[in-house]
């Protein structure tokens, strides 16, 4: 059963997208492509959930030849474990719910079936990448998701800032791409193949070949297929496209830049996980733990209600890189899932709140239309407001949250589901699965410090520590902002209202997926094991002595100073890594308890600061910026990281690719046709003598050749090509008979 | 037999199209569609028929033709040439069809034209003996030179002179080259111009054909004679000219085929014959090992960054394809399973995807008159169906996965990455700097407000989506399916691989 099902998970969403494209050709369209879109999703919901029943431990990849080059095959195929299983469940799911709620929040837009063909095909897509077993399937997978994400940021178009942020996007990502390409390179130079699974597979062969003398290699192979997960997930120094990837309409930020598409890149870094040894992983925490405290701080400065969430998501994928980083593969994973409920629900909610200030706007500005919502949105890509409401800022006023205030009243659903996304990321206790998730990488990161008496992993505990509490503090400040205290904007206030239930069925969907009822999945121990990783199996390398330690074989190791830990894998006792790190069952229980205690302590501070900040207002905000002006200013300018880009790397490729042209024009050129100019002028001597006797056919060019050098053709004419054929055309027969005759 | 139909009946179209009268311009069009799309049927004949599971030349004809010399009528093809072969035949009558409108002077020579140049650039890809090769190849050259400098744009003569003297340089050369292998081919009265044989013969211990020195000589001069098809940098400053110039359907074919002619050249004489010429360029080692890589390389990179500084629309596409063959020569240079695959994929597939963009900014100029990028502006609310091929096919070019352009340069890159380490690393930058320029110019062209200067332009109409809708699918398909294409050269290139590996 598991290829027929996952074989009508991507055709189900395909087959939506392939019928708009066709229609599209002929200049129609399917009468109904959002109902079109959404039961394809449906069914492969259906079937995501049938398949959970399928999963069997260590499964074999169903695979297929895809290309065979004589001595080389690449394959391509599905791999169903349980992380496969529960992976398929969240983007189903939550594409399932972008598609009900988009219903609602694009109703009117003039291009309202591409957008739904464009869910589909990003559903394809991202299920593909999903499903596959092999890089090279990912990597496919991967680069679609990326088109999709192109296509829907530049959904509306006409926007500069929406035609800016979609090609940043894709560029951002690619640069990261290629780091993946490089890797995968690498890989298959020494694997001879791209698949992972299986007996020949990457994961296989490197347990049974590699020895520690190859651990730099493998670090540096692990480290660059983390470069496209760094892109596509958005980490530092490639985040900062995500922030402007909002430009999309508001149900691509949360199907694809805040559940799925970014959790990509920490899906692929799990899937890499047994190749990742301990520099690498070392990296990728690094990376990760960065990321986490570079965005949230950036969080705690933005008025953009979308800008909140996009940063969010930027620090929450941070937390889940630093998760398998630490070697928690499992409280990663989990993490991605509760994350992409959670956030999905504070995206929709988001946009429920947009949509709300919408209908403001065709009321306001448009009375001839009866209701509001039949075509709200065409006015969202219309980014004339933003100047008349907030001089000198560049947030569209229905995204503003200094315009917003009070509308937990005006609408309670929107607002309670929210304020339980939102008590569930910031870590509120016990009931939320957002506490459970961050909790398994808090403690999986500080049992690894004690473990291994790592400095850095202590550095980074801390690091996740802090980050956890400015993260329940901004999420706060946003729901204060918008839900609380009095409006700001009367006008737009009086004209909001509760959304259609299209979009508040999904918002409650999600809010009751934010509570860890339905994440039994990963409690289960035995459900999701992680892999064993690769090096833990490497045999010391022919020359090295047996007395020298295995870490100083791999100079990295001990330069990281975690070699004890290397040892004692020497010494053959699991005493860490691979399964160390499950939620309940690990060997470290006290670094999960100490991390809970302190995760609600900080949860709770952050709380309390942002109460007193945006709601009981006894601090203010303001003073305190004015205060430390240096520190918000970095932040306000998101520690200039698009200056950067912007004003040197952007600048010198367009000046070097400038200067090539030149170079092109005038050097390379130049010397063409000064060589051409010298050659005329010097053969033009010469050919006076032979231009009127060279009629041959066979060497006929040649006496065009001097015509044309001679000036002699000064135009060509159509007659005269005519003769010219007919003297080409007796010169090929009478060159056939002569010759022939000889 | 069947391959000499389909190579002579173009020119056959020729002498009907030169037979008719001048005035009945739309009998002359359908005559030479007749005539371009006669060739395609029988390619599809011989896509079915052609038998995939051997390495050898197939459809063989071999005829003594000019006796004193031991030259023969030769030809046949192999899975180096078939895809071409059928490329070419695919290309004719698209691109006939993209001249219906917009050739507004003298369509009975130009398609009298446009008919003997698919009969060289067809009898090119089929013939086996070195000499015929040579005619073919040249026959090519004087067509070409009119097509553009008749009924190019303003510096039409400029650009066609260039072309032709640029061609010409390189065929001297390799016209010596020649001369020099059929010399030392054999004694007095043996000497032959026979591919086969020759391959043969340079692989025979202690033949003058099998020397070191005089491999590397040979390989040099037809190298050069193929480098400026190709265009392999510094030759390739005719290139954006012509192309610029050049109309529609010409730059369709410039692009897809010629091109295409010089790296099939470095495939079929230079590595097939001189694999000792080859392995002194690419094995890697001393001053020269390196070289062949060195200059794919280059073409990437350069290709790359000067597309990215182009404003008129054309010359993007043209210095794209510069970039985009140098990932065949990477391929090439690589010489293992990969590298060669990824690089006859590349061949056939840049010939599609260029075919299309070229087609595409045949349809823009034939609406607004200009190609300058930044000149136009939001053209996505206007043309939605336009907008959106061009889409496919940048997307295409860029190397899309599930895209056929994708395919073949990830082949050439696994394939060079196993020799040619460094070089292949660096030119993963031609990846990120080819989505740079086309989507800047996605974004130039079709993306933000529109231009109001062309709230009127019209869709896309049906002949141009004739034209491009072929190719687009092959696109798709080539993407998903990429066997359609290697069944055909699978054996052939382990054939290659194992002469190139046996010296």
């Amino acid at each position: 059963m598991v290829i027929p099902l996952i074989s009508l998970i991507l055709l189900c969403p395909l087959a939506a997208f392939a019928i708009f494209g066709l229609l599209g050709l002929a200049k129609r369209s399917f009468p109904r492509q959002d109902y079109l879109s959404t039961a394809a999703m449906l069914i492969a919901l259906g079937c995501s959930l049938l398949l959970l029943q399928e999963v069997v431990p260590d499964p074999e990849p169903h695979t297929l030849k895809w290309l065979s080059l004589g001595s080389v095959t690449f394959s391509m195929g599905f791999y169903l474990d349980s992380v496969t299983a529960i992976m398929l469940i969240v983007v189903t799911l939550v594409s399932s719910l972008v598609h009900i709620f988009s219903m609602g929040y694009m109703h009117g837009d003039p291009r309202y079936p591409r957008f739904f063909a464009f869910l589909s095909l990003f559903s394809f897509s991202m299920l593909f990448l999903v499903v596959s077993d092999n890089l090279l399937g990912i990597y496919i997978g991967w680069e679609l998701v990326g088109l999709c994400s192109y296509l829907l940021i530049g959904f509306w178009f006409e926007k500069d800032s929406a035609a800016n942020a979609c090609k940043k996007a894709f560029l951002t990502t690619r640069v990261g791409d290629v780091g993946m390409f490089i890797g995968m390179m690498m890989l298959f130079t020494k694997f001879d193949t791209l698949s992972l699974y299986g007996e020949g597979g990457i994961f296989a062969q490197a347990a049974s070949q590699l020895n520690t003398g190859d651990m730099v290699w493998l670090s540096v192979a692990g480290v660059l297929i983390f470069c496209g997960a760094v892109g596509k997930s958005a980490q530092v120094p490639l985040h900062t496209w995500l922030p402007d990837a909002m430009e999309g309409p508001t149900p691509v930020s949360a199907l694809i830049h805040a559940a799925t598409m970014v959790a990509a890149g920490v899906y692929l870094t799990a899937r890499m996980f047994p190749i990742l040894t301990e520099t690498s992983s070392l990296v990728i925490a690094y990376v990760g733990g960065i990321t986490a405290i570079v965005a949230a701080t950036i969080a705690i400065v933005r008025f953009d209600i979308k800008r909140v969430l996009a940063y969010s998501t930027v620090s929450q994928l941070g937390y889940m890189m630093l998760g398998i980083g630490a070697g928690s593969y499992v409280a990663g994973l989990f993490h991605l899932t509760t994350h992409a409920f959670f956030k999905a629900l504070l995206f929709l909610g988001s946009g429920s709140v947009i949509h709300a200030f919408h209908a403001m706007h065709a009321h306001a500005h448009d009375d001839e239309h009866g209701h509001g919502d039949d075509d709200a949105h065409a006015h969202e890509h219309d980014g004339n407001h933003a100047s008349e409401h907030v001089i000198g800022s560049e947030i569209p006023p229905d995204q503003d949250m200094r315009n917003m205030g009070g509308l937990r009243h005006k609408m309670p659903i929107t607002f309670l589901t929210m304020l339980i996304a939102t008590l569930s990321i910031s870590g509120v206790p016990f009931i939320f699965s957002g506490f459970w998730s961050k909790d398994a990488i808090l403690g999986g990161v500080l049992g690894r410090a004690m473990e291994w008496n790592s400095v850095h992993h202590y550095l980074l505990f801390g690091i996740a520590l802090f980050a956890a509490g400015i993260t329940a503090f901004y999420m706060f400040r946003l729901i204060f902002m918008t839900f609380f205290g009095e409006p700001r904007n009367q006008e737009m206030h009086d004209m909001a209202h509760e959304s259609p239930k299209t979009m508040t069925v999904p918002l409650i969907v999600l809010a009751v997926l934010s509570f860890p009822v339905v994440n039994t999945l990963w409690f289960n121990a035995d459900y999701v094991t992680p892999p064993e990783q690769a090096h833990l199996h490497a045999p010391e390398h022919a020359y090295v002595s047996p007395d020298s330690k295995v870490g100083e074989a791999g100079l990295p190791f001990s330069l990281f100073g975690i070699s004890e830990a290397v040892a004692a894998e020497e010494a053959g006792h699991d005493t860490h890594g691979a399964h160390a790190d499950d939620a309940h069952h690990g060997h470290h229980g006290p670094a999960h308890t100490i991390a809970m205690v302190l995760s609600i302590i900080v949860a709770g501070l952050g709380i309390l600061l942002s109460w007193l900040f945006y709601h009981k207002r006894s601090l203010s905000a303001a003073s305190v910026a004015t205060t430390f002006r240096p520190i918000y200013n970095v932040l306000w300018h998101k520690y200039y990281f698009d200056e950067f880009y912007d004003g040197v790397l952007v600048a010198l490729t367009v000046w070097k690719s400038r200067l090539f042209a030149q170079f092109d024009g005038t050097i390379v050129d130049g010397i063409v046709n000064g060589v051409g100019k010298v050659t005329r002028d010097f053969l033009a001597v010469f050919v006076g003598v032979f231009d009127n006797r060279i009629v041959d056919g066979l060497v006929n060019q040649v006496a065009q050749v001097t015509w044309s050098i001679g000036g002699r053709v000064r135009r060509i004419q159509t007659g005269a090509i005519q003769t010219y054929l007919f003297v080409v055309l007796a010169g090929i027969v009478l060159l056939i008979l002569i010759f022939r005759a000889l | 037999m069947l391959l000499s139909l389909m190579i002579f009946i173009p020119l056959l179209g020729m002498i009907t199209v030169l037979l008719l009268p001048r005035e009945s311009e739309e009998l002359v069009k359908r005559v030479a569609l007749l005539f371009t799309l006669i060739p395609l049927a029988l390619a599809v004949a011989l896509f079915v028929s052609y038998d995939r599971s051997i390495a050898g030349t197939q459809y063989v004809v071999n005829v003594p033709w000019i006796e004193a010399f031991n030259i023969q009528y030769h030809i046949g093809i192999d899975g180096l040439s078939v895809t071409l072969l059928l490329l070419t035949a695919l290309l004719g009558p698209i691109c006939v069809i993209a001249s219906w409108r917009n050739i507004e002077k003298g369509i009975k020579a130009y398609m009298a034209l446009f008919l003997l140049l698919e009969t060289g650039m067809l009898g090119f890809f089929a013939a086996l003996d070195l000499f015929l090769f040579y005619v073919f190849f040249e026959l090519t050259l004087l067509p070409m030179y009119f097509l553009i400098g008749v009924w190019g744009g303003p510096r039409r003569e400029y650009a066609a002179i260039k072309f032709f003297l640029y061609t010409l340089f390189g065929s001297v050369l390799m016209l010596v080259a020649m001369i020099a292998v059929y010399l030392n081919s054999g004694a007095s009265g043996a000497r032959t111009f026979d591919i086969p044989t020759l391959i043969t013969l340079a692989a025979t211990e202690g033949h003058a054909l099998n020397d070191l020195n005089f491999q590397i000589w040979v390989f040099l001069g037809f190298f050069i004679g193929f480098a400026v098809k190709v265009p392999i940098f510094p030759f390739h400053t005719w290139l954006p000219d012509a192309h610029v110039e050049a109309p529609t359907a010409i730059s369709v074919i410039l692009a897809g085929i010629l091109l295409k002619m010089g790296t099939y050249g470095l495939v079929r004489v230079n590595m097939a014959m001189f694999p000792q010429g080859m392995d002194f360029f690419c094995n890697g080692t001393g001053t020269w090992g390196n070289s062949l890589a060195i200059l794919g390389f280059i073409n990437i990179v350069y290709g790359s960054f000067c597309a990215l500084a182009q404003t008129d629309f054309k010359k993007l596409v043209a210095y794209s394809s510069i970039g985009h063959m140098g990932f065949v020569i990477l391929g090439l240079a690589a010489r293992n399973t990969e590298g060669v695959t990824g690089a006859l994929l590349q061949m056939f597939n840049h010939g599609v995807i260029s075919g299309m963009l070229f087609l595409l900014v045949g349809v823009l100029y034939d609406r607004a008159h200009h190609r300058e990028i930044n000149g136009f502006g939001g053209l996505g609310a206007k043309m939605p169906i336009y907008t959106g091929i061009t889409t496919l096919a940048f997307m295409a070019s860029l190397g899309l996965p599930g895209l056929s352009g994708f395919v073949g340069e990830a082949l050439s890159l696994l394939g060079a990455y196993d020799k040619f380490k460094m070089l292949t690393i660096l030119s993963t930058i031609g990846i990120v700097v080819g989505a740079a320029y086309f989507l800047w110019t996605l974004q130039r062209v079709f993306l933000g407000t529109l231009n109001p200067k062309y709230e009127a332009l019209p869709e896309i109409n049906g002949r141009e989506i004739l034209t491009l809708a072929p190719l687009g699918i092959l696109t798709i398909v080539l993407g998903i399916w990429p066997n359609f294409a290697i069944d055909m050269f699978r054996e052939s290139v382990t054939n290659l691989i194992s002469v190139l590996e046996a010296i």
